[in-house]
């Protein structure tokens, strides 16, 4: 029962927020608008990007997995 | 419980150092990366890495790429919480193992919206080896507006045991991931990702060097390995706004994480970052991240029992005990295309950047951490 309801949460929120941003994504931001959205502050791709280091480092401490799009692999610390 | 004053007292300052070259030919499309970090955690684990990458571009919307990293992991005689892996039959003495790992892989774009990219994974140390395959889609929409990416991947590892003899006894474990997730571009300044990520394991998905008290009625006890279920199917999910804030030249990034899985681990994650430019080309970022899990559902503080001596569940994995952790930390970026001038042959510093970064990282099972990392990166 804890996993359903846990299950239908996960659902909500994802569904909830997808569709808000569905709705408010409606007016089409134009290619010459999205300067802002490229600049490395956005950390869309930033160079310096530090999550791979800093996921391997929550995994490796932490019970939880995953939600993050970086590749990666198994590997014996995060057992 | 030990006071956080003298935890930090012992403990070593975590200081990764990585630094890191990628450079771009002049035909275009082409990288060449070489990493190298060292780390060093509280519990004096250490990892020092050395990693190369390529990607070329063959044809038009054809990329290969090659990606390898070397580990060296050190490991302390007694560490409370460490994660990094070690035989504990072994803990009165320092562990010391490498790692190799390597990525190969190629991508396809499918039109100018659309492409597909497969990778090969592998990764090797003594007591664990993890072979696997990546495969991914990511079509964008509406204008470019939106931007859909699935992921399938597929790993098969063998979970090493280390004896004392030198002798290894092995394990398979499986692994089957899934991934679906949608960027949408809300604004010219703010764009929202959703996430969901499912994982399905099974196999050995014990540690085999962890050992559980287990205690009878009279308070005598004795060691037992470890023993987890043999399947868990994991779930997550990850909403992201990200929003420029045009008049202060800075971005605030918030994140929230919602985890459960089948041994009834559950988690929040939340996580808010600030980005500012102080100067041209300095960038401040301020990050805080909290979370919080409850205990998996065979946990327990004590094991009573002679079942757990036999087949009954039993851990002594903290990753599974509940607890709250917060981390805290700030970056400096410096970039140096402010450093590019006609006519001076600077142009590699167009992508080009020292950063310097600490954070702080402590839970309620009282472990504590302080990372310091910096990073130079350029290309040519």
């Amino acid at each position: 029962m804890k996993r359903n309801a846990s299950a239908r949460l996960l659902a909500i929120i994802l569904a909830s927020s997808a569709s808000c941003g569905a709705l408010s994504g409606c007016a089409t931001t134009q290619a010459y608008e999205r300067e802002k959205l490229a600049d490395l502050i956005m950390e869309r791709q930033n160079p310096f990007s530090k999550q791979t280091l800093e996921q391997k480092f929550f995994t490796t401490r932490e019970g939880s997995i995953g939600g993050s799009a970086g590749i990666g692999g198994g590997c014996g610390c995060a057992k | 419980m030990k006071p956080i004053h003298k935890l930090t007292a012992c403990a070593l300052l975590p200081v990764t150092v990585a630094c890191s070259a990628v450079s771009a030919f002049a035909d275009g499309g082409d990288q060449m990366g070489f990493t190298t970090y060292y780390f060093t955690d509280s519990g004096s684990n250490t990892v020092a890495t050395t990693a190369f990458n390529l990607a070329k571009k063959l044809l038009d919307a054809t990329v290969v790429l090659i990606d390898i990293e070397l580990d060296h992991v050190t490991v302390p005689p007694v560490t409370a919480i460490t994660g990094a892996t070690r035989p504990q039959r072994r803990k009165d003495e320092t562990f010391e193992k490498n790692r190799g790992q390597i990525i190969v892989g190629a991508e396809q774009g499918l039109g100018l919206y659309a492409k597909v990219a497969g990778n090969f994974y592998s990764s090797s140390e003594v007591d664990y080896k993890s072979t696997g395959g990546i495969a991914t889609f990511s079509q964008e929409l509406a204008g470019r507006n939106t931007t859909l990416t699935l992921r399938g991947q597929y790993n098969a590892d063998r979970v090493g045991e280390l004896l004392e003899d030198g002798s290894l006894i092995e394990q398979p474990k499986k692994t089957y991931q899934a991934l679906a997730s949608l960027s949408q571009i809300l604004s010219p300044t703010t764009v929202m990702d959703v996430t969901y990520d499912m994982m399905y394991q099974k196999g050995f998905l014990s540690d085999p060097y962890r050992q559980v008290r287990v205690y009878d009625g009279q308070g005598a006890s004795t060691l037992a390995d470890e023993l987890h279920p043999d399947y868990r199917t994991r779930h997550a999910g990850t909403v992201r706004l990200s929003q420029y804030l045009a008049p202060l030249g800075a971005s605030v990034i918030g994140s929230y994480r919602f985890y459960f899985d089948t041994w009834d681990v559950h988690s929040h994650t939340g996580e808010i970052k600030f980005n500012k430019y102080i100067f041209k080309d300095l960038v401040l970022a301020l990050d805080y991240r909290y979370y919080a899990q409850s205990a998996a559902w065979f946990y327990q503080d004590r094991y009573v029992g002679p079942e757990y001596i036999a087949g009954a569940l039993r851990t002594s994995d903290y990753k599974l005990k509940p607890f709250s952790s917060n981390n805290a930390g700030f970056s400096l970026t410096y970039l140096l295309r402010g450093l590019r001038g006609s006519g001076n042959d600077l142009d590699f510093l167009e992508n080009a950047g020292i950063e310097v970064m600490y954070f702080r990282y402590f839970n309620t099972l009282d472990f504590s951490a302080d990372i310091l990392q910096g990073t130079l990166k350029f290309s040519i």
